[in-house]
C-alpha cells in the first residue's frame, strides 16, 4: 500500500497510438498518435480536469488509464501498482476501483435491462464485492444516493429523462465502490439546468466517499467549477498544467489563453477587458503532427525555433508547468491578450 | 414605426404522435426588423427548433402541423400561400444553417457542386459560372485554398470547415433573413469563436436579419440584439439582451443563469433549477414552469400567465410570469 502522500493515480510518459491500415493489404500505413508522452499525478480525493478540443487525445488518455486502449509505452500507476505490468488477478482487483461515467446517457445504458440489472451486473462480473442477497438493498441505496427514487429500480432506461439516466450511469459507476471515477464528458449532453444538478451531485459524492475524479470536458467553465487541478491538452500532449486558479487566472501558454478567450460568457459587458483571440485554422491531423511545437501552426507567437525544437512541459515562469518556448502572463486576467 | 421584415403572430405547431397530440409551439409571437439579430434560447423540447422549421416550411410531415397563427414576411402571410411559393422564398429570402453540417450535406456530391447547384437551379447559371461563384463564396466564408477544395467531398472537411460550407450555401442567394439553428453546438470552442465571428461579419455586410437559435446563453451574448426564451413551447421572456440578462423577469431565465458555472470570480455551489423539464404530453394548462418554480403561488397553478411588461423597460421587456415584477427586483443569489 502507498502512503497518504503518494498520488492515487500516477501516469508517466504515456504513449497510445492507433495503427492505420492500408485498404488493400491491411498493411500498417501509419499511426495516429493519440496520446504522446503524457504525465500527471492525481492525489486521492481530488479532481483533475482534462481539457482540450476534439482530437486532443483526452478520451484516449482516459481509455488507456481504464484499460480500454492498450498503450505503446509509459506507466499507469494506481495506488502504487503499475497497471500495465500487473498480473491478471491483481489487475482485476485494481481495475475494479477505477470506474467510468460516459458521455451519452442514451447510448451507455442497455435498453433491455432494468436499472437494477444494469447496476448489479457489476457484482455479477466481480463476485465477492456484494453478496447476492444484498443486491436489491444495495441497488436501492445507490439509487437514493444519486438522487433517484429507490422504487424505480425495476424501470427501464427509456422511462427516465436524460439527467436521470446520467444518475443511473453514476450509480452504476459507484456500485463497485471505486476510488477513482473517470468522467468522460459526463455532463456535456445535459441541458444546463440539469447539468448543474449533476455537478452538485458529483461534488457531494466526492465529499462523502472521498472519490478522486479524472474529469474530462470541453466546457471550460464546468472544468473550472469542479477541478482542483487542470491539464490542458493539444494534439496528444499536455501543454499546460497547474491548479485551477493558476490555469484560469494566469495561463501562460498561448493555446490556453486562446481557449479561455474563446469561451462565450453570458455577460461580456461585465468584463470589458476581455479580448477574444481568434485562432486561425483547425487542429492538425494527429497522423502527421507538426514538427517541434505542435501548436505552432496556429500560434501567433511562433518563431523558427518552434518548428525545430519541441518545448518540454516544465516550470517556466516559477509557478506552474507549461510547454511553450515563449511563455508569457496575459496582460490582463482571464485569458485576454 | 416601419413594418417589421418578419412578424410571427400566435404561431402554434402540433405534432401527432402515437401517444397523442403534442403542442410543440404554443402561441409564439415575435417581430424581426431588417438587420436585427434575435436569439431564441431554450433547452431540449422548448420548441425553439420547431419554430425555425415552421418559418422555413420544413416541419416534418404529416406529423407536424401549423395549427394556428400567421408568419408575415415582407407583408404577406407565408402560411396562406401555396407550399411551392414558400419553397421559392427559401434561399433568396429566408435561409437556414443547421446544427449538424455532416448530415445536412450530401456525402456523395462535391461541395462545390452542392453550393453551385443553388446558382444553377435558382439563377439559371451555367456550370462554369456556378463553379466560379462557389469558389468565390467558399473564399468569402474563409475556406483556405477554395479553388482546390471546391472539388472535395464533405467528409474531407473538418467540422468547422463544413459549417463554413453550410454558411456559404445559406448566404449564396443573399437572403434577407438567416436562421441559424445551433450553428456552433457541434464545434470546438476555438472554432465556435471563428464561426460566430464570421456570422457577425456577414450579417453586417449584407444587412441580413438573423434568428440565432441556441441553448447557450453565452454564445448569443456576443451577437444578439434581442433575446427570446422558450420553455415548453411558450415564450417565457423576451426583451433586449441586457434587459433580459440583467433585470431578469422570469424565474426560469434566472434559474438558467444560476446554473451556469462562472469563468471567473469565486467558485460557489451551483443553484440548479429543481426537477426536470416538463413532459409535453402532460402539460399544465396553467404555468408550465410552476412545478419547478421557487416563486410559485396559488395563482400559478390555476391561471396561465401571459407576457407582461417588466417594470424597468416595460416597452420592450416582457415576461410570462405572474410574479415578473417581484422576480425582476429580487436580488439574484450569488
Amino acid at each position: 500500500m502507498s502512503s497518504p502522500a503518494d498520488p492515487l493515480l500516477s501516469v508517466r510518459d504515456l504513449h497510445t497510438s492507433f495503427p492505420i491500415r492500408s485498404a488493400l493489404l491491411r498493411r500498417k500505413a501509419g499511426a495516429v498518435q493519440a496520446v504522446s508522452g503524457v504525465s500527471f499525478d492525481l492525489p486521492a480525493g481530488r479532481t483533475l480536469g482534462l481539457v482540450g478540443e476534439s482530437g486532443s487525445g483526452k478520451t484516449t488518455l482516459a481509455r488507456t488509464v481504464i484499460g480500454l486502449a492498450p498503450p505503446e509505452s509509459g506507466q499507469v500507476r494506481f495506488d502504487g501498482q503499475d497497471l500495465l505490468t500487473l498480473p491478471g488477478a491483481d489487475l482485476r482487483q485494481a481495475r475494479r476501483q477505477i470506474q467510468m461515467v460516459f458521455q451519452d446517457p442514451y447510448a451507455s445504458l442497455n435498453p433491455r435491462l432494468t436499472v437494477e440489472q444494469i447496476i448489479s451486473e457489476a457484482w455479477l462480473i466481480n463476485p465477492g464485492v456484494v453478496p447476492r442477497d444484498r443486491w436489491a438493498t444495495e441497488v436501492r441505496d445507490l439509487l437514493a444516493r444519486v438522487g433517484l427514487n429507490p422504487d424505480h429500480a425495476d424501470r427501464y432506461p427509456h422511462q427516465f429523462s436524460g439527467g436521470q439516466r446520467q444518475r443511473v450511469g453514476i450509480a452504476r459507476a459507484l456500485a463497485l465502490r471505486p476510488r477513482l471515477v473517470i468522467c468522460d464528458e459526463a455532463v456535456s449532453a445535459l441541458d444546463v439546468s440539469v447539468q448543474a444538478q449533476v455537478l452538485n451531485l458529483l461534488a457531494d459524492l466526492q465529499a462523502e466517499l472521498g472519490l478522486s475524479f479524472l474529469f474530462i470536458a470541453h466546457d471550460l467553465s464546468v472544468v473550472r467549477h469542479i477541478s482542483d487541478e487542470v491539464a490542458v491538452m493539444y494534439l496528444g500532449k499536455v501543454v499546460e498544467m497547474g491548479t485551477t486558479e493558476q490555469i484560469f487566472t494566469a495561463p501562460v501558454h498561448p493555446y490556453t489563453q486562446a481557449l479561455l478567450s474563446a469561451v462565450p460568457v453570458p455577460r461580456p459587458w461585465a468584463s470589458p477587458q476581455r479580448r477574444q483571440i481568434i485562432l486561425a485554422g483547425d487542429i492538425p491531423s494527429p497522423m502527421s503532427p507538426p514538427s517541434g511545437c505542435r501548436f505552432r501552426t496556429r500560434c501567433w507567437k511562433a518563431q523558427d525555433r518552434c518548428a525545430t525544437e519541441e518545448p518540454a512541459l516544465a516550470d517556466r515562469l516559477g509557478d506552474h508547468s507549461s510547454a511553450c518556448h515563449f511563455p508569457e502572463l496575459p496582460a490582463t486576467p482571464a485569458g485576454s491578450k | 414605426m416601419d413594418d417589421p421584415l418578419l412578424s410571427v403572430q400566435d404561431l402554434t405547431v402540433r405534432f401527432r404522435t402515437r401517444a397523442g397530440t403534442v403542442t410543440a409551439v404554443d402561441r409564439v409571437s415575435f417581430d424581426l426588423a431588417e438587420g436585427e439579430t434575435l436569439a431564441i434560447l431554450g433547452e431540449t423540447g422548448s420548441g425553439k427548433s420547431v419554430t425555425a422549421q415552421a418559418l422555413m416550411g420544413l416541419l416534418p410531415r404529416p406529423a407536424g402541423q401549423v395549427a394556428g397563427g400567421r408568419i408575415v414576411y415582407d407583408g404577406t402571410d407565408l402560411l396562406a400561400r401555396p407550399r411551392s411559393d414558400t419553397r421559392r422564398l427559401n434561399g433568396t429570402d429566408l435561409a437556414m444553417v443547421f446544427q449538424d453540417p455532416l448530415s445536412s450535406l450530401n456525402p456523395v456530391f462535391r461541395v462545390g457542386a452542392q453550393i453551385g447547384e443553388l446558382f444553377r437551379r435558382r439563377r439559371g447559371a451555367s456550370r462554369s459560372e456556378a463553379r466560379r461563384k462557389a469558389i468565390e463564396l467558399m473564399d468569402r466564408v474563409g475556406i483556405p485554398a477554395a479553388a482546390r477544395r471546391v472539388d472535395d467531398y464533405p467528409h474531407q472537411f473538418s467540422g468547422g470547415m463544413r459549417q463554413r460550407v453550410m454558411i456559404a450555401m445559406a448566404i449564396a442567394l443573399q437572403p434577407r433573413v438567416l436562421i441559424a439553428d445551433e450553428p456552433t453546438t457541434a464545434l470546438d470552442v476555438t472554432v465556435q469563436a471563428q464561426v460566430m465571428a464570421l456570422l457577425a461579419e456577414l450579417k453586417a455586410e449584407h444587412r441580413m436579419a438573423m434568428i440565432l437559435i441556441s441553448h447557450d446563453l453565452g454564445v448569443v451574448a456576443g451577437v444578439a440584439d434581442r433575446v427570446m426564451l422558450m420553455y415548453a413551447g411558450r415564450v417565457v421572456e423576451t426583451g433586449g439582451l441586457r434587459e433580459v440578462y440583467e433585470t431578469t423577469g422570469h424565474p426560469y431565465t434566472r434559474g438558467l443563469m444560476a446554473s451556469i458555472p462562472a469563468l471567473d470570480g469565486p467558485r460557489e455551489r451551483l443553484v440548479p433549477i429543481k426537477g426536470s423539464p416538463p413532459d409535453l404530453m402532460r402539460l399544465l394548462a396553467s404555468c408550465p414552469f410552476q412545478p419547478r418554480c421557487e416563486f410559485a403561488t396559488d395563482i400559478c397553478g390555476t391561471e396561465r400567465p401571459e407576457l407582461m411588461p417588466v417594470p424597468a423597460r416595460p416597452e420592450s421587456h416582457r415576461a410570462a410570469c405572474h410574479h415578473a415584477k417581484e422576480v425582476a427586483t429580487d436580488v439574484v443569489p450569488g
